[in-house]
């Protein structure tokens, strides 16, 4: 056997040219021009948000906020740049390149070329963020470029963590789990901010000349793991590349037949691929695919943690005006109840397990918002709680009010995960900035438009007068109602089949 | 149910497009008997069976399955168990909770039901805590077949079930597709295998005599 290589860029020059021939002449250029156009419109519409968010007129975040910022942004870099790769193929060249024998290093490289022009402008943005609410503006240019420029190779030293990751072995799961936790006390963070009130940071940040040599360090450092990086490119283990490949694959799918479905699909396969279960009795006392989801959601208790912390961020939201809250506490009402829709999903897309139960899809529908409502009643019934005992709501039961939004978050998501793939086939809309395709438009709101039964206790969080019995009550029925009725007029006592024959 | 035949199929017509598939199929399964349809790929079987697990609207015909039109009632579905589609499997649920579930909603005890046997039986003993996407193929059909055979029915329509089985699986299989039969079940499957379909205790039958028409 020899170690010979066949050169790579003449293959992928191959490739290009052929692939071309098959495009339209200008497609290129026209699609560059717009995307530069819609960049341009985008950027021109919300210029002023982006400002807010970047750049405030004043800083005003306190220091505690801004030492909650770096773990919260950095993390999440950090975890979406291990859930997807960082290191990924085109599905035809995993299929096609990865096992020719080319060179692994130069395959890969301009993958990790742009994982790293990605990391690294994220990085910064990231990091101006940060120092646009946080630092004085007394600080100079040079500072904040510095500044920036550190976190941008902060940046790019995450993607070489997450790179070691993807082709180490266990301790990328602990890593992942660590920066999970940072990313959960950069949150406590910001939530413990707002229940109390900071003053804006004053001072306290290193001029430009103690900041050029820890910079220049920093990059050195970089460089050199950067470096190695390269060199050790070629020891990624094949199923990792693949892995990734199939993720951007997916993604790609998605994006490009507008199917959120596919990826949210592939990363619960993965899930419970990668997990180890031990076979549970069922309770007799009760009804099956209530067992079922309660068996689930027992399965998920790391994302049933989550959900709990996850219960403090509308406190996020303290200042922004009082619907917005509300909205918020809707919505995470139907994250938590979707944690039990999988057994819905299932049926909605293949409903041969359901004939084999031979159950109606009135008896189906109806044990299976059982769980999805309490997740959906105690996760409210906390938000509200404690929005109440941190004084962002006036006097009341705000607890009780929570727990009535158990039937609207079940509905919600139970609508949710009975949607099917995406109708490309209804009418696009024109609007002066390109075409838009109402499909997916339609798509995304089936679900969240039930959280309308729960317009009744979206009114009291927006009004912001104290809460009455009454109210609570108010909810309680409309809930309840309309929990009724969707049962009713989606689903029948003589048929299985959760969808109604075409 | 006894006064009727489980199946009878009359002057049947199904077509793709404008390719005749089904032209004037009759076929009758008498009740606690057992009929294999045997023929070449693209001659119609499966379509004959979807017609008659209701998965499928024919062209034109007749379809009456205990003396009642097919339908997507539960109580179809109790009296009637097909493997004609392949299913979706649960997440987050192993494979003897597949089979748990099943048995649950049909109101039998799993342990009177015998799941762990029929796991045994076949060869899913040693994969009862996994979870059946990571089955092999021919596993997977394993333990559609254990699934189907576990709950109670009255009628097995089964299409091409000693696919992707192993000798052995196949015995098996057949062995207990007969004990079905000989308990009062009425059997209707499409296969190739002709040994196997004999030992199931089904009488044989050629797609081509069932219908009126050569295709």
């Amino acid at each position: 056997m020899t170690a010979a290589t066949v050169p790579l860029a003449p293959v992928r020059r191959w490739i290009g040219r052929r692939q071309s021939a098959h495009r339209e002449r200008g497609a290129t250029v026209g699609n560059i021009y717009f995307a530069l156009l819609f960049v341009a419109v985008v950027g021109g519409i919300v210029h002023k948000q982006l400002a807010v968010v970047f750049w405030p007129d004043a800083p005003n975040a306190s220091r505690l906020v801004a030492a909650s910022l770096v773990p919260t942004l950095f993390g999440l870099l950090y975890l979406a740049l291990r859930r997807f790769g960082p290191l990924a193929l085109s599905r035809p060249a995993a299929s096609w390149l990865l096992p020719a024998p080319v060179s692994r290093r130069r395959l890969l490289l301009p993958s990790l070329r742009l994982a790293a022009i990605v990391a690294a402008v994220v990085g910064a943005l990231a990091g101006i963020a940060i120092i646009g609410h946080a630092a004085p503006r007394t600080l100079g240019g040079p500072a904040v470029s510095l500044l920036a420029t550190g976190a941008g190779l902060i940046g790019v030293a995450l993607l070489l963590v997450a790179l070691a990751a993807q082709a180490g072995g266990r301790w990328g799961d602990r890593v992942d789990a660590v920066v999970s936790l940072l990313l959960a006390a950069g949150l406590a963070g910001l939530i413990a901010d707002s229940a109390s009130s900071g003053s804006p940071a004053a001072g306290g940040w290193p001029p430009a000349s103690v900041l050029l040599p820890l910079v220049g360090a920093l990059a050195l450092v970089v460089g050199v793991l950067f470096a190695f990086a390269v060199r050790g490119l070629a020891r990624t283990p094949n199923e990792r590349i693949l892995e990734a490949a199939k993720t951007a694959g997916t993604l790609f799918d998605s994006a490009f037949g507008m199917e959120p479905s596919f990826l949210t699909d592939m990363i619960e396969r993965r899930y419970w691929a990668r997990r180890h279960l031990r076979s549970k009795r069922f309770p007799v006392r009760l009804p099956v695919l209530v067992t079922q989801d309660l068996l689930l959601v027992a399965r998920r208790r790391r994302r049933l943690l989550w959900l709990a912390l996850a219960a403090a961020l509308p406190v996020l939201l303290a200042d922004a005006p009082g619907a917005l809250q509300g909205i918020a506490v809707l919505l995470g009402a139907l994250l938590a109840a979707s944690t039990s829709t999988g057994g819905v999903k299932t049926d909605a897309g293949n409903p041969t397990l359901l004939r084999m139960l031979s159950l109606s899809s009135r008896q189906a529908i109806f044990q299976r918002m059982w769980v999805p409502g309490v997740l959906a009643a105690l996760w409210s019934a906390l938000a509200l709680g404690l929005l109440a005992t941190l004084g962002d709501l006036p006097a009341g039961p705000w607890w009780a009010l929570g727990l009535t939004l158990g039937p609207v978050g079940a509905v919600a998501a139970v609508r949710r995960a009975r949607v099917g793939f995406v109708r490309n086939e209804l009418l696009p809309l024109d609007t002066p900035m390109g075409t838009v395709s109402t499909g997916p438009l339609v798509n995304a709101a089936i679900g969240p438009d039930a959280l309308l039964l729960g317009l009744p206790a979206l009114v009291e969080i927006a009004q912001g007068h104290p809460l009455s019995w009454t109210s609570v009550l108010v909810q309680a029925v409309v809930g309840g109602v309309g929990a009724r009725a969707y049962l009713a007029g989606t689903t029948s006592p003589d048929r299985v089949e959760l969808n109604a024959a075409r | 149910m006894a006064d009727h035949p489980a199946v009878e199929v009359d002057d049947l017509h199904v077509s793709y497009g404008s390719t005749p598939v089904l032209t004037g199929v009759a076929l009758v399964v008498p009740a606690g008997a057992g009929v294999c349809v045997t023929g070449e790929n693209g001659i119609g079987k499966s379509t004959l069976l979807r017609c008659v697990s209701s998965l499928q609207q024919p062209d034109s015909g007749e379809i009456r399955v205990f003396g009642a039109p097919p339908g997507a009632t539960p109580e179809f579905w109790r009296a009637v168990v097909t493997t004609v589609e392949p299913p979706t499997w649960y997440p987050g649920l192993t494979v003897r909770e597949h089979a748990e579930l099943v048995c649950r909603a049909h109101g039998q005890d799993p342990e009177e039901a015998g799941i762990d046997e029929a796991l045994d039986r076949f060869g899913l003993t040693g994969h009862a805590d996994a979870i059946p996407p990571s089955l092999s193929s021919g596993q997977k059909q394993r333990l559609t077949l254990a699934i189907a055979l576990i709950r109670p029915s009255s009628l097995l329509i089964l299409d091409e079930p000693e696919q992707r089985l192993d000798p052995d699986g196949r015995k098996e299989v057949a062995a207990l597709l007969a004990t079905y039969v000989e308990d009062g079940g009425s059997l209707l499957m499409a296969s190739h295998d002709e040994t196997f379909a004999t030992a199931s205790g089904a009488h044989v039958t050629t797609m081509e005599s069932l219908s009126a028409v050569e295709p």
